[in-house]
């Protein structure tokens, strides 16, 4: 018999049906049902003005939209012969802006919905504090807001740079939000120190701790998610960051990667229309996010749990909790190396002047976001988006599941509702 | 429908929007007495169910009597009443546990959800999530799935003609209303604000979504998205727009509800004149440099190192009227013109297809009002005026949705 579960507490809402044979899930599609059509929006639209639209496809991602549309257009200036050379204090900023909307992200997810759920599934009656995560992502937001203005839905990075130019109060400022986080993480989330943190080698070190993520990780111990939601144990890198480099990975072993491998399908979806798609890398599954940049960045103690768990619902939650950690460190690497009397904006020939294609790859949170603009005379002719969700959360056929829908298989419901949120669901991107 | 949408837009004046805020002694003197009964008859309600108190969770939090004082007597004055009223204001939020709140996401990108998660720091996020009855929000409560559906249908029940609504998203129209459905039943986006919005006390749409189509109405408008106002008749309807729409002007609808009963003034598209009453150019920080005729002409310049005025790289303050010069964004860290980007008119009917980007006004076939910038924008609402006789109508409409709104301020 299919039962239907709706998912909510993600941004929009998500139907999962489930074939549940002998009490474990033998099979589950998923479906996205909503629907805004954003890339016949942009159809014939100034290509500027995607600067303005895309970053509105999502509440809680959209600076990644941006970054993607921004490096769209700058890699159509290039195809059509007018290279921009970026200062390294734009690509710098732009890389600080984004890091803090991962992290914002992250703390939302891991007190809003990930230890609430842990919680459930322990059958614990811990006091819950999702006003933490609002807490820490109210103060990332901040330091956004510094060079962007105003977090969600900013606009400030532009093909050939950034309409902001910081003074050292400016980097003052992002600083101490950024010390005002990291201190609130060592308390509330962490307990102890960062640096001691991202010196742990192995999961054993969190038995020590009194925290946050310490109560999270041996309550997903507990509930035995290391050794439940497995997928593909198959990773995705494409975005190039100061953060993550490219990498296709099968299992631990690395291959190069080239984005124009990336295609989508239709979804199978029998039970409700779905407005999403599945999106695939050389025609096959592959798990993007944190999980997939611990893999590709080589990180010590995400790959000791994927040694001995594999790429568990455990690793999944654990390889986030330390992004956390690695980006807090990073983004004060980031601040520390920003020259404010370099260049903002590179001057280029205008809009109209180009005749391209361009290809815009971004990491967001939960993974590669990829946006390519045909443009003509300025003038967008095709806009294509492909999200994150789309790789982790598609909906194909028994024979050969998504991530997602291989993940879910063999568990109780309610563990598959769970193991669907380890991925971090984010159903508005997924359709747009 | 579409011909109605156009008159409303038209509609807009300048001189409409303007609030009044010297009435006289007798007239606040009067308001301040429906205010205070108004609390004492709150105060001897019990609070709407499993809601903290909130005296005690301020205390636990850290947060002294002297902070909450500043932060009441911050709200008071944007909400333009005087300063004798901030006590008033104070025991209002003290008692936002009384005013249920449903809120509800159509087709939208949960944006203004996650503006009102980060609002005003720790301290006011404790009033917005804990202390206000937020009875149900799909991305932010703490049940999901069936469980979820029964928790909003109990609340629909219990605050039977009492909740507030807020509706976050666009309606699409579109294929029979397909391109968003919500719940167990596949529910179309339509039949679910038409069922939640029969039993509220007042509606709020937030985000240009919610009040214009936003962006998804963008042309070629893929899906037929409207605001609330094109399809929900006979409510009383508080429009609050920009993209996303500021969380300190949702909270001054709430607390102006709490204190009063009623909507705050509205202009003539339905938006709370104590946010929207300000033209964002008249309290730029760049204003002094437009009129000292200094301009960014281009990214990156000397003007751009300078902070001069963004108007030339196409701002669109002059044409947008919205409080955000003045409360700023992220708790007053910084808003977009503070880094160099001009204004988008996030707050404006069609500005997703109008206003879009960074096109100087003089390329981008939009006529700025009556030709110049200095100009008022009455003139130019008033010339179009003539011409929408159909405004009129709407007009009326909006007035006793609105309530007596010219008369002693409060409906």
């Amino acid at each position: 018999m299919i039962t239907k579960q709706l998912i909510d507490q993600i941004e929009g809402e998500a139907s999962i049906f489930f074939d549940i044979k002998d009490n474990v899930v033998d099979f589950a599609t998923i479906a996205f049902p909503h629907f805004r059509g954003i890339e016949s929006i942009l159809k014939g639209k100034n290509a500027l003005d995607a600067l303005v639209i895309t970053p509105r496809v999502c509440g809680i991602c959209g600076h990644a939209h941006l970054m993607a549309t921004v490096r769209a257009i700058e890699d159509a200036y290039k195809n059509a012969g007018y290279p921009i050379e970026l200062s390294k204090k734009i690509t710098i900023i732009r890389e600080f802006t984004l890091v803090m909307e991962i992290i914002q992200n992250h703390f939302k997810w891991i007190y809003l919905t990930i230890i609430p759920e842990v919680a459930k599934l322990n059958n614990s009656t811990k006091v819950q504090t999702p006003l933490k995560g609002a807490y820490a992502a109210s103060i990332a937001s901040k330091a956004i807001a510094v060079f962007a203005g105003q977090w969600p839905h900013s606009s400030y990075m532009i093909p050939g740079g950034i309409t902001a130019d910081p003074t050292n109060i400016d980097l003052l400022k992002a600083e101490s939000y950024v010390d005002e986080l990291i201190s609130f993480f060592e308390k509330e989330s962490i307990g102890v120190s960062l640096d001691a943190f991202l010196s742990f080698e192995s999961c054993k070190d969190f038995n020590t701790l009194k925290s946050d993520f310490s109560y999270l990780e041996s309550s997903l111990m507990n509930i035995k998610m290391n050794e439940k939601g497995f997928a593909y144990d198959r990773f995705l890198v494409i975005g190039t960051h100061t953060f993550s480099k490219p990498s296709k990975l099968k299992q631990t072993r690395p291959f190069s990667i080239d984005a124009k491998y990336v295609t989508t399908v239709d979804t199978y979806s029998p039970d409700q229309a779905s407005y999403a798609k599945n999106a695939q890398y050389k025609n096959a599954f592959y798990e993007t996010g944190p999980l997939a940049r611990a893999m590709a960045g080589n990180l010590k103690i995400v790959k000791n749990m994927h040694r001995r768990f594999k790429d568990s619902a455990y690793t999944r939650v654990m390889a986030r909790v330390f992004e956390v950690a690695t980006l807090l460190e990073h983004a004060k690497e980031l601040l520390s190396g920003i020259d404010i009397s370099q260049k903002s904006f590179l001057k280029s020939v205008d809009i109209s002047k180009i005749t391209a294609r361009g290809v815009g790859v971004v990491e967001a949170p939960r993974g590669p976001l990829l946006h390519t603009v045909d443009i003509k005379d300025g003038l967008i002719q095709e806009y294509k988006i492909v999200t994150p969700t789309q790789f982790n959360i598609g909906s194909s056929t028994k024979t050969n599941p998504t991530p997602a829908q291989k993940a879910m298989m063999k568990t109780t419901q309610d563990e598959a509702v769970f193991i669907f949120r380890t991925f971090d669901v984010c159903s508005v991107c997924t359709t747009h | 429908m579409a011909d109605r949408i156009e008159g409303v837009k038209k509609l807009f004046t300048s001189k409409s929007a303007r609030v009044e805020t010297n009435r006289g002694d007798a007239h606040y003197e009067k308001l301040f007495q429906l205010c205070q009964a108004r609390i004492e008859e709150l105060k001897t309600q019990t609070p709407s169910r499993n809601r903290l108190d909130i005296d005690d969770l301020l205390k636990d939090q850290g947060i002294n009597r002297r902070d909450f004082m500043k932060w009441a007597s911050a709200v008071t004055g944007m909400l333009m009443l005087p300063a004798s009223f901030t006590p008033l204001v104070a025991d209002a939020a003290l008692l936002m546990n009384r005013a249920p709140v449903i809120w509800i996401e159509l087709s939208d990108c949960a944006g203004n959800t996650e503006a009102m998660l980060r609002s005003d720091g720790p301290k006011i996020d404790e009033i917005l999530l804990d202390i206000i009855s937020l009875e149900f929000n799909e991305t932010i409560m703490a049940a999901s799935g069936h469980q979820a559906e029964a928790q909003l249908e109990d609340a629909m029940h219990t605050f039977k003609d009492k909740y507030l609504l807020f509706v976050e998203g666009a309606i699409p129209m579109g294929m029979n209303g397909q391109f968003g459905t919500i719940g167990a039943h596949g529910e179309t986006f339509y039949d679910h604000l038409m069922r939640i919005s029969k039993h509220a006390a007042a509606i709020v749409a937030v985000g240009s979504c919610a009040t214009f189509g936003g962006v998804p109405a963008a042309s070629p408008n893929p899906t037929g998205a409207v605001g609330v106002m094109d399809v929900v008749k006979g409510k009383p309807l508080i429009n609050i727009p920009a993209c996303p729409a500021n969380p300190a002007n949702m909270v001054g609808v709430i607390i102006h509800y709490i204190l009063t009963g009623q909507v705050p003034e509205l202009d003539s598209l339905l938006r709370p004149k104590f946010a929207f009453g300000y033209r964002i150019h008249d309290n730029c920080e760049r204003r002094a440099h437009f009129d000292a005729g200094e301009f960014v002409e281009e990214w990156g310049d000397e003007g751009a190192k300078n902070n001069f005025c963004l108007y030339k790289v196409g701002c669109k303050g002059p044409m947008t009227f919205n409080n955000c010069s003045i409360v700023r964004y992220n708790e007053g860290v910084n808003w977009p013109v503070g880094v160099g980007r001009g204004c988008i008119g996030c707050s404006e009917p069609d500005f997703w297809d109008k206003y879009a980007y960074e096109r100087p006004m003089a390329d981008a076939n939009i006529k700025a009002p009556t030709g110049g910038v200095e100009k008022t924008v009455d003139e130019f609402g008033l010339g179009l005026l003539t011409a929408a006789g159909i405004g009129i109508g709407i007009h009326a409409a909006a007035s006793i949705l609105a309530g007596k709104k010219e008369d002693g301020g409060e409906a």
